[in-house]
């Protein structure tokens, strides 16, 4: 049922990439000078004014904050909701910070981190003008418990004090004693354990404030209540079709952050990515104004981009903290002999996987689980050195060492979609890289849906298989401690552990940074953390995808962040 | 007449019963948990269980069977968390990703759809029915033959190839229409034409083929026929004879060929809707399987089998009216 199919798509994408620079030199000059840097930033004054459209790929659905699980409040939701605090909008490394939004400032801990306090800002009202308060961020936070709104981040029913039993204010109208709210403008969160991470926690969605008088349970998403720039004047099909228009309660002078610069933001979806692109590409009438936030140039049509001096100055590069890895089953035979996952490390041949994945320019080789981001705590290191094409001969040595003297053979389960992460492409290069130190991988295909439930399932999870994981927030905690924390380990649902790693040293370890609030520090110890991790070869790690998209013609004012590693809406300008 | 109708509408509710009973089975065959998707991500067992809970999942398949059978026939109500929402019969449930009615989700989306089966059929009709005719009255000629290769070639040709040219020379290199974008005709009928033309033309272009071989043959079989050869001999124009007396033998099969076509059509084209991005029935099922969202793939299955059955039961009786010799029993 999956369409279009694998041969259509890459055809679709070949018959696209012939259209693309065809069709961009029928666009004629740029109007703008519209020029992309490193991390985005297309020129010429930005003002208020215009429509910008927003071609995409998958809908807007259940546009609920309490079902929205988001990284730093999402793209498009954070031009509606805003939220305690929010990522700074500021392009690359700067971006990966959080900074105030409805609240004065990024939260007061207690000594130990279990307690935080927010204090709101003056003058914060709602779409209709009511003021904003702090008993409706709670309500915000409570409504997220509830099984009807099921969908968010797991990290509140964790770290909330009573969250794990507590089932929303639909059946508990009493609500969550962990959440006080003092005045009208306080907010004090008890936590069960320190997290010194909370407040990138309270740039999620769920910490947006939803007045319980105008709470419509399931169908809050159709007409939700506005805090941000934009109010929701059409949602069409579950998110198909959004159109946002300008608040006109919402005031520049509390939020620094959303410069919402167009009157209307038109969210088109449903769209094929090769249709995208060429739309993008091509920018015909609303075109010109128009960007992505969910679809990658792919390799063919970046080749091609390329080659086009006007086209490429509209190509934005992003880097969202993600790693694609090779996972073992370290319990079982013959990944239970750390020599031979070392063996894997050394064979692999990074550059052969890193060109599979569409090349130098869409992915960076990964030697450290962390992604290779200052904020995360990335600390550059390899604990088995073996250069980007691997090492084919100390690889042989270890297998010899542990009794495959004669070569190894191994199973490779990996996912039939056609992506570039864990699809037949990936697994292909992985086998090939192998090969040369002895190690023949056979592959074993597994439907989308049945490889995502075989790989977190525990009882059914395979020995050796491609994986990803991507962070909830810049920060090492949200990336090592569900794939490390024995604590973290779920025998019944959704496991990540795959390593089924318990080690009461890296579950300590984990729970005193957690403690730390200063994040230059626990960035730093996070990354010690990851170098320890590493040394026992639980996961082979294989690169960090890089992300480049194309926007519109007429785009001003592209911001590309660490944290997102996708352009910006709420600083577009159009005209 | 009328005992004919009974007969087929009662074995239309029997092969659609059959069919969600089908749908059913295959769903809890194939791999996915309904829950676990619903419930996000990185939802612990007891957030799982409290959504498995919450979608009624708990329940025997037969017992969750019978529920949908019952909201079929007498609604359901359901609970929003604030308050309590009626679902009128015929109901088909709420979808477990969104937890919208899916009587709702395809009432949405049925407005394009028939707008692209609608159209597309126009165009395939005159497509096909013409190139048909002309190679009928060309026989043996280059006309034919360039008419043959032409058809064959946009049956030959998947539609997303025709679709993705299409878009590439009409609004990439010509710029004469913008990338499709649905607008609907009550909003603004003009736009709405345009905005369709190409994934008409898209559907057309495959669909015309069958009509066009279709036609040939009935045309050529209706030529060859004895009382044609009578009316050539007393002088009737050969242009007379084709329009009033050979094409007229042509239509029966092609109108009951169309209605098929068109309940097919109606239950969506999944690669024209993905690939023109409109949302019609065929992207609501495309996705509704992905997410093992089965009161959204059961609703549109069933929606799509009516438009198919009732389909054949009309094209049986324009048939019977558009050919007397054919009789409906």
């Amino acid at each position: 049922m999956r369409q279009p199919t694998a041969l259509s798509r890459r055809i679709a994408v070949a018959v696209v990439t012939a259209a693309l620079v065809g069709g961009a030199a029928a666009c004629g000059p740029e109007k703008n000078g519209a020029g992309a840097s490193g991390g985005g930033g297309a020129g010429g004054t930005p003002h208020k004014g215009g429509t910008l459209t927003v071609l995409n790929r998958a809908p807007q659905k259940t546009f609920d904050p309490a079902r929205l699980y988001t990284s730093g409040g999402g793209n498009i939701p954070s031009l509606v909701y805003r939220t305690l605090t929010t990522r700074n909008r500021e392009n690359g490394a700067e971006g990966t910070k959080v900074v105030p939004d409805l609240a004065t400032d990024t939260g007061t801990p207690s000594n130990d981190a279990t307690v935080w306090t927010f204090r709101l800002k003056d003058g914060l009202t709602y779409e209709d003008g009511t003021p904003i308060t702090a008993a409706d961020i709670k309500y915000g936070v409570e409504r997220s418990f509830a099984p009807e709104l099921s969908g968010g981040a797991p990290y509140l029913r964790d770290w909330l004090t009573g969250g794990d039993t507590y089932q929303g204010p639909y059946k508990e109208k009493k609500g969550l004693d962990a959440i006080e709210t003092p005045d009208e403008k306080t907010i004090v969160f008890h936590l069960r354990k320190s997290e010194g991470d909370f407040p990138f926690l309270a740039t999620s969605t769920q910490f947006t404030p939803v007045p319980k008088d105008r709470d419509t349970g399931l169908k809050y998403a159709e007409h939700p209540v506005s805090s941000g720039p934009y109010k929701v004047v059409k949602n069409d099909n579950d998110g198909e079709h959004l159109l946002l228009e300008r608040n006109p309660h919402w005031s520049e002078e509390t939020d620094k952050e959303r410069h919402a610069y167009p009157d209307r933001i038109d969210v088109r979806s449903g769209l094929d990515p090769a249709v995208i692109n060429q739309r993008l590409a091509g920018g015909q009438g609303a075109d010109a104004a128009a960007v992505t936030t969910d679809t990658n140039l792919g390799p063919a049509e970046l080749a091609k981009v390329s080659t086009d001096k006007q086209l490429s100055a509209r190509v934005g590069t992003g880097h969202f903290g993600y790693t694609n890895y090779l996972a073992f089953n370290p319990k079982s035979k013959p990944f239970d002999d750390p020599r031979v996952r070392q063996a894997v490390a050394y064979a692999i041949n990074r550059t052969s996987v890193i060109n599979a994945a569409g090349g130098s320019s869409l992915a960076e080789p990964a030697t450290t689980f962390l992604p290779n981001q200052k904020s995360f705590g990335h600390t550059p290191s390899d604990p088995f050195p073996a250069g980007a094409t691997g090492n084919a001969d100390k690889a042989k040595e270890l297998l010899k060492e542990a009794g495959y003297g004669d070569g190894l053979e191994i199973t490779l389960t990996h996912s039939t979609a056609q992506d570039f992460e864990t699809g037949p492409d990936i697994a292909t290069a992985v086998q090939a890289a192998l090969k040369p130190a002895g190690i023949t991988v056979k592959l074993r295909g597994l439907e989308d849906k049945d490889y995502d439930e075989k790989t977190h399932s525990l009882a059914q999870q395979p020995d050796f298989f491609l994986a990803h994981w991507g962070a909830d927030w810049p920060s090492g905690g949200p990336f090592l401690a569900p794939v490390f924390d024995g604590r973290q380990i779920v025998k019944e649902g959704s496991n990540y552990n795959y390593a089924r790693l318990d080690d009461p040293a890296v579950n300590d370890e984990i729970d005193a940074i957690n403690k730390i609030t200063d994040h230059a520090e626990a960035a730093r110890r996070w990354g010690a953390l990851d170098r320890k991790i590493g040394e026992q070869a639980l996961t082979v790690p294989l690169f960090h995808p890089v992300y480049k998209r194309l926007f519109g013609k007429d785009v001003k004012n592209v911001v590309i962040s660490d944290w997102t590693g996708v352009l910006d809406v709420s600083q577009v300008a159009v005209k | 007449m009328t005992g004919y109708l009974l007969r087929r509408v009662l074995g239309a509710l029997v092969v659609l019963l059959a069919l969600s009973v089908l749908v059913y089975a295959l769903f809890y065959l194939a791999p996915g948990d309904p829950a676990r998707l619903a419930c996000g991500p990185r939802c612990n067992p007891e957030q799982i269980a409290q959504v498995r809970d919450q979608l009624g999942l708990n329940d025997p398949v037969h017992v969750q069977y019978a529920h949908f059978l019952q909201s079929l026939v007498a609604g359901h109500d359901y609970s929003t968390g604030t308050g309590v929402q009626h679902c009128a019969a015929p109901c088909l449930g709420r979808s477990y990703q969104n937890d919208l009615p899916v009587t709702d989700l395809i009432v949405q989306r049925l407005p394009a759809t028939v707008s692209l089966a609608l159209g597309a059929m126009v165009l395939w009709l005159l497509l096909g029915v013409g190139a048909g005719l002309l190679s009928a009255l060309r026989r043996g000629g280059i006309t034919e033959r360039l008419v043959t290769w032409l058809v064959l070639a946009g049956a030959a040709t998947p539609v997303f190839i025709t679709g993705l040219m299409l878009l590439m020379v009409f609004c990439a290199q010509l710029e004469w229409l913008p990338f499709p974008s649905y607008v609907p005709l009550t909003e603004d009928p003009e736009q709405w034409a345009w905005n369709l033309l190409l994934p008409w033309l898209a559907l057309a272009l495959l669909e015309s083929a069958k009509y066009a071989r279709l036609t040939r043959s009935s045309v050529l079989e209706a030529l060859a026929e004895d009382h044609i050869r009578t009316f050539r001999a007393y002088g009737v124009s050969e242009r007379s004879l084709v329009l009033r007396h050979a094409l007229r033998a042509a239509l029966p099969p092609v109108i009951a060929l169309t209605a098929v076509d068109l309940g097919t059509m109606l239950g969506g084209a999944m690669l024209t809707e993905t690939l023109f991005g409109l949302p019609g029935i065929g992207q609501l099922i495309v996705q509704a399987t992905r997410t093992v969202d089965l009161p959204v793939v059961v609703g549109v299955v069933l929606v799509t089998g009516a438009a198919v059955v009732l389909a054949n039961i009309l094209a049986d009786v324009l048939h019977a009216v558009t050919d007397r010799r054919a009789a409906l029993r």
